[in-house]
């Protein structure tokens, strides 16, 4: 659709190595990571039907940081951090809930509107008169995307979410996703790997033959990964004619019901749209749906998703749904099997470092945009820990002179 | 607060105060209410601590609280507080 400005080709000569061991199991190097790329580029947090009412709120742990979404009483979505002005305890503790009148830190009770400001201390005799501008709850830089709610904690190079994401806004927008409702919540799970180990089997198609055999009978040889540019990149399978071999995938092509809206082109189509450095979003007919993975340490990842639907569903569009997400569900148990394989290779002073296919030019896209962002990526010799902030910072001012 | 009428943002507050006693969220929806009108000089701190301490019990009814500990209710009746609470 808008892709010609996407230079999407594999070049003819490349550099078929992927990022050294090393990183992936350097606590030093997390560190940069968490600062450098988590922190800095737009997260999902959430998708605006997660907050159905006033007061309804989501909140959302990353890096050592919380965001805290709410939807205030004007019906407007606020993201703050999530973090009591008081004491800095979490302000909500629960991942979802409602507090339809105000705020209240269960600590000591502070109360904050709706808006994020102060409605009072607790015991506020105690306290000379507070600002409740000044004291109120520090706002999270946000935007709204086509219904998903993204946050940025700390200023980046990245664009603004619609700039980023432009070049596929209008073949996204065709689904409306900003008036799907949600399926059955956010999913989460802790996994024994270091993220880049999930993003690196995420972001090629190359072991979908050999390691995914109902994403193989449903979209198989129709498969194509572009790299990405950008920041973005694009996956897309489109329905294989034969019935499917497989029970799931045979019934899903069965009954398959694009949502009323969806123009023909679309109607039998998975894709999924890479957000670097750690987000993905993807549309079927009947769904849209995104998963992203987080460090909680160097060989500990989170992985968290959740899947929205029309409004309107009907029965045979539910049926359909639960087929693709039995397809799904399999797809991630194989995902995470073989993110530990790949994950305990860099462990191993036996493995020379991966040599990739053409079809695996996503990794190393992928990479590469980790490179330009921590320079450190590129040293092969793993350095001494507490020298790796400082290696980086010594390339990061070559690169800039 | 925000862009509602005091008025109607007194009737509102009021109305979160008197959520029946045992609703799920109501220790937490009254304290937050009475944090309203404590600012706006309607209730005292002494009464505005009863509700604080049942904020977590949504079973616990702040006026009963208050009657038990010898704490004045100040709590105005509905026309004086939503009267005053501009």
């Amino acid at each position: 659709m808008d892709q010609k400005v996407r230079n999407v080709e594999i070049p003819a000569q490349w550099d078929r190595r992927g990022l050294p061991g090393w990183c992936y199991h350097s606590d030093a190097l997390l560190e940069l990571e968490k600062e450098k790329l988590f922190k800095t580029h737009w997260q999902i947090a959430c998708h605006v039907s997660d907050l159905p009412e006033v007061g309804s709120f989501q909140s959302f742990d990353l890096c050592e940081e919380r965001a805290l979404i709410v939807r205030d009483k004007e019906g407007d979505i606020r993201a703050f951090h999530n973090i009591c002005r008081h004491r800095g305890s979490r302000l909500v503790a629960k991942e979802q809930g409602v507090c339809p009148n105000a705020l209240i830190c269960p600590f000591h009770g502070w109360v904050y509107n709706l808006d994020g400001t102060l409605r009072g201390a607790a015991r506020p005799e105690t306290f000379p008169a507070l600002d409740k501008h000044e004291f109120g709850l520090r706002p999270i830089e946000m935007e709204i995307w086509q219904g998903f709610v993204f946050v940025r904690f700390q200023p980046g190079p990245q664009p603004s979410v619609a700039e980023l994401m432009a070049p596929f806004e209008a073949e996204i927008a065709v689904y409306k996703s900003d008036t799907h409702v949600p399926t059955d919540g956010i999913w989460t799970e802790e996994t024994p790997v270091n993220w880049k180990s999930i993003r690196d089997v995420d972001n090629e198609g190359y072991h979908v033959a050999m390691a995914h055999p109902a994403l193989q009978d449903l979209y198989g040889y129709t498969y194509e990964d572009q790299p990405y540019v950008d920041g973005i990149s694009r996956s897309d399978g489109q329905f294989t004619p034969t019935k499917g071999r497989r029970w799931a995938v045979r019934n899903y092509k069965k009954i398959s019901k694009p949502q009323d809206h969806l123009p023909e082109g679309f109607h039998k189509t998975w894709r999924y749209y890479g957000i670097f450095p750690n987000s993905v979003i993807a549309v079927t007919p009947e769904t849209v749906l995104f998963y992203q993975e987080f460090p909680l340490s160097t060989g500990k990842s989170m992985l968290r998703s959740a899947t929205y639907r029309n409004a309107q569903e009907d029965r045979q569009q539910r049926a359909a749904r639960y087929l693709a997400s039995r397809i799904d569900r399999e797809t991630v148990e194989e995902d995470i099997q073989l993110t530990i394989w790949s994950n305990e290779s860099m462990a191993s002073k036996s493995f020379e470092g991966f040599y990739l296919s053409d079809l695996e030019y996503g990794v190393r896209s992928h990479h590469d945009h980790l490179r330009k962002v921590l320079p450190v990526y590129n040293v092969e010799d793993p350095p001494q820990e507490d020298q790796v902030a400082t290696l980086n910072e010594t390339l990061q001012s070559r690169l800039s002179s | 607060m925000g862009g509602t009428a005091p008025s109607d943002e007194a009737h509102a507050q009021l109305a979160f105060l008197e959520v029946p006693v045992g609703a799920p969220g109501s220790g937490g929806v009254r304290y937050a209410a009475a944090m309203y009108f404590y600012q706006q000089g309607l209730m005292t701190a002494e009464m505005l601590e009863v509700y604080r301490q049942c904020s977590k019990f949504d079973d616990e009814d702040p006026v009963d609280l208050a009657r038990f500990e010898g704490v004045a209710n100040s709590v105005l009746n509905s026309d004086t507080a939503v009267g005053q609470g501009a």
